[in-house]
């Protein structure tokens, strides 16, 4: 009895022991390291403290480092190798549950009307628009980093000329679309509906651009049709990034579309900077209660979406092809913003632009120290688009732990 | 005395501190006093467009309230009878040692599902941790209610409904109490992690989360010292309570 536990135990201790060298031998395998940070929240912390040697975020988390000097942005996304790869890229998207839009399809495509909008709006007013997001996501508000205070109007003007508004869901941008299913695929987050798909199935999966279509037709023709009036609110998710910029202008420039285009999303509370609870007008009637659900990354909101907390949401297009790959009953329906996001590397680096980075990321592997970049998830547009021009440049990835 | 005594540690504390935060020269790791002080000296002004720091507290506080009250209405009533009734409790006590050691926020995913985004979800987390120390203090304080008083009140011809309402819930209330206290503080704590779920727009944890996000360091500590003050005051209104209502505890024979 005494010998089978002391020989469990000396087995147990073996195991550990070869695990923790292939741990350590594994370790120069790789030339860069990747950490996840579920969302943009850590990066600067991290960046700051010399745990990491650099990032990938959407904006306008691109735009803190350079700001608060603790880092330096060496590429914009759409910048990204190979030439031209990732010029446009698709990025965030307007989605619906499908239950929804069928028993609510005069919403939706209100909805779409009220997002196609508020884009054309920022993009003949791209100073006040990058104002009321400033508004929207710190509340005008200063950010302080030691000696250094910058306005958040200022950040948001830095990031706003590095993301394209669009909202047409075009055969290119479905193409786009496709890249991260193929993606998404090699990375081995895309495992259900989705594994096998053709391209025509693929997308026959994930888009209906009906809705755009619609809306379209309502913008061109100048009338709105008027849905049934709701009684219980709709649950919308979003994030609280610059690329859903067109939903905060919907909202805060409520007046104006009311006046000019008889449709608007109208603030409850027209004192709340970020508000929550927002009425759907049309034709001046009140249709719908929105309850706006703000979260930290996409996933969160595709959870939600799952579990039917929200029925619509604006999210970056790799949450929304998982969660339809892993059944949950949803449908892109328009594109809301290309490009938009960027890759920062600490003050310290000698990198100044792609080229310089590739060269000093293989220096650091080269003497058995490679570089830490963290992105937001684990095949989030970030994570997608950094892997690929690491291995384009001839760098191999590993996923890292702190 | 002791009020005087227990100034000095948080002072010298702070004196560290700014000292540490020189040193250190990276306000990510540890911002000067000078950023957060003003923070906290102006509690009513807006920060980053998620609303003053009062403004949070209160939005915290209620959701706080409505969670423990909750877990006191239906914590005490189960922990009286599970204390109570040998039965009861050989029935529950599994039960709920299996779901004590449970963190309330694992509870997140499955409380969003349930309840929705929003107030009720978080009532959820807030009520489970507070659940069980009001529970497991209730069932001690009743089990602790001494033997020779419940016999002394029914030698006296008092009936059972008599001797729970007369002796054994005024003989635990002193241990309740103590339960409503541990309960009160495990809810304040667990209303900033609930405040972290997705869809939350204000209360003092979903602030410091925020701030997070632009990395303004300074607003998470003065989040994290509003946090605290709160607690203590709370504490103390609890402890005041004791002091006042169940003094006579330990001079009892």
């Amino acid at each position: 009895m005494k010998g089978t536990r002391f020989l469990l135990i000396a087995c147990l201790a073996a195991l550990l022991l070869v695990a923790a060298c292939t741990t350590t031998t594994s370790k120069a395998t790789y030339d860069v390291g990747i950490l996840y940070t579920k969302g943009t929240g850590p990066m600067p912390t991290l960046l700051a403290t010399n745990q990491i040697d650099g990032y990938i975020a959407w904006q306008p988390f691109v735009e803190v480092a350079p700001v608060a000097n603790i880092g330096k942005v060496i590429s914009y996304s759409g910048n990204l190798p190979p030439d031209d790869r990732w010029k446009n890229h698709p990025c965030c998207v307007l989605t619906s549950r499908t239950d929804f839009m069928s028993s609510n399809p005069v919403f939706v495509d209100d909805m779409g009307v009220a997002t196609i909008l508020g884009t054309q709006y920022l993009n003949a007013h791209e100073a006040e628009a990058a104002d009321i997001t400033a508004d929207w996501l710190a509340g005008k508000g200063n950010f302080t980093y030691g000696n250094i205070t910058v306005s958040s109007v200022d950040i948001l003007e830095r990031s706003f000329p590095t993301v394209k508004f669009v909202n047409e869901p075009s055969e290119q941008w479905m193409a786009g679309q496709l890249e991260f299913v193929y993606a998404l695929r090699e990375l081995g987050t895309i495992n259900g509906k989705l594994r096998n798909t053709t391209d025509i199935e693929t997308k026959a999966l994930l888009f209906d651009t009906g809705p755009y279509n619609q809306a379209m037709a309502m913008i061109n023709t100048s009338s709105i049709t008027v849905p049934p009036v709701m009684p219980n609110p709709i649950g919308v998710g979003y994030l609280l990034s610059d690329h859903h910029a067109s939903l905060f202008v919907a909202v805060k420039k409520w007046q104006y579309f009311n006046d000019t285009y008889g449709i608007a999303l109208k603030p409850e509370d027209p004192t709340a900077t970020r508000p929550d609870l927002v009425d759907l007008m049309v034709k001046g009637k009140k249709v719908a209660t929105l309850k706006l659900v703000p979260a930290d990354a996409g996933p969160q909101l595709m959870q939600l979406a799952a579990t039917n907390a929200i029925q619509m949401a604006y999210v970056g297009n790799p949450p929304a092809i998982s969660a339809i790959d892993q059944g949950t009953p949803l449908k892109i329906l328009m594109a809301l913003n290309n490009e938009g996001s960027g890759v920062v590397v600490s003050e310290a680096s000698p990198a100044t632009d792609w080229n310089s980075f590739v060269l000093w990321a293989q220096q650091r592997a080269a003497a058995g120290n490679p570089i830490k970049m963290a992105a937001p998830g684990k095949g989030s547009i970030q994570d997608v688009m950094l892997r690929y021009s690491l291995e384009e440049s001839g760098l191999s990835v590993k996923e890292v732990q702190a | 005395m002791r009020r005087p005594l227990g100034i000095i540690l948080p002072l010298l504390i702070l004196v560290v501190w700014e000292i540490a935060a020189r040193l250190i020269g990276n306000q990510f790791i540890l911002p000067r006093l000078e950023t957060v002080v003003p923070v906290l000296l102006s509690p009513a002004t807006d920060i980053l467009g998620t609303g003053s720091l009062l403004h949070n507290a209160a939005v915290s506080l209620i959701r706080v309230g409505a969670g423990f009250l909750v877990a006191i209405a239906i914590a005490v009533p189960l922990g009286i009878g599970m204390g109570w009734s040998p039965r009861l409790d050989a029935f529950a006590d599994t039960t709920v040692q299996l779901f004590r050691p449970i963190p309330p926020l694992a509870w997140g995913p499955l409380a969003i599902a349930w309840f929705s985004v929003g107030l009720n979800s978080m009532v959820f987390i807030i009520f489970l941790g507070a659940f069980f120390p009001i529970l497991l203090n209730t069932i001690d304080g009743v089990r602790g209610v001494k033997k020779t008083w419940v016999e002394v009140a029914r030698t006296l011809g008092a009936s059972e409904g008599q001797v729970l309402a007369k002796v054994v819930l005024p003989g635990a209330a002193p241990t309740i109490w103590t339960g409503l206290r541990v309960g009160f503080g495990i809810a304040w704590m667990c209303v900033i992690a609930a405040e972290w779920l997705p869809g939350t727009t204000s209360g003092l944890g979903y602030l410091t989360l925020y701030a997070y996000n632009f990395g303004q360091m300074h607003f998470i500590i003065a989040g994290m010292i509003t946090i605290g003050i709160i607690g203590i005051a709370f504490d103390l209104l609890f402890r005041s309570v004791e002091d006042r209502w169940f003094a006579w505890r330990g001079s009892e024979r």
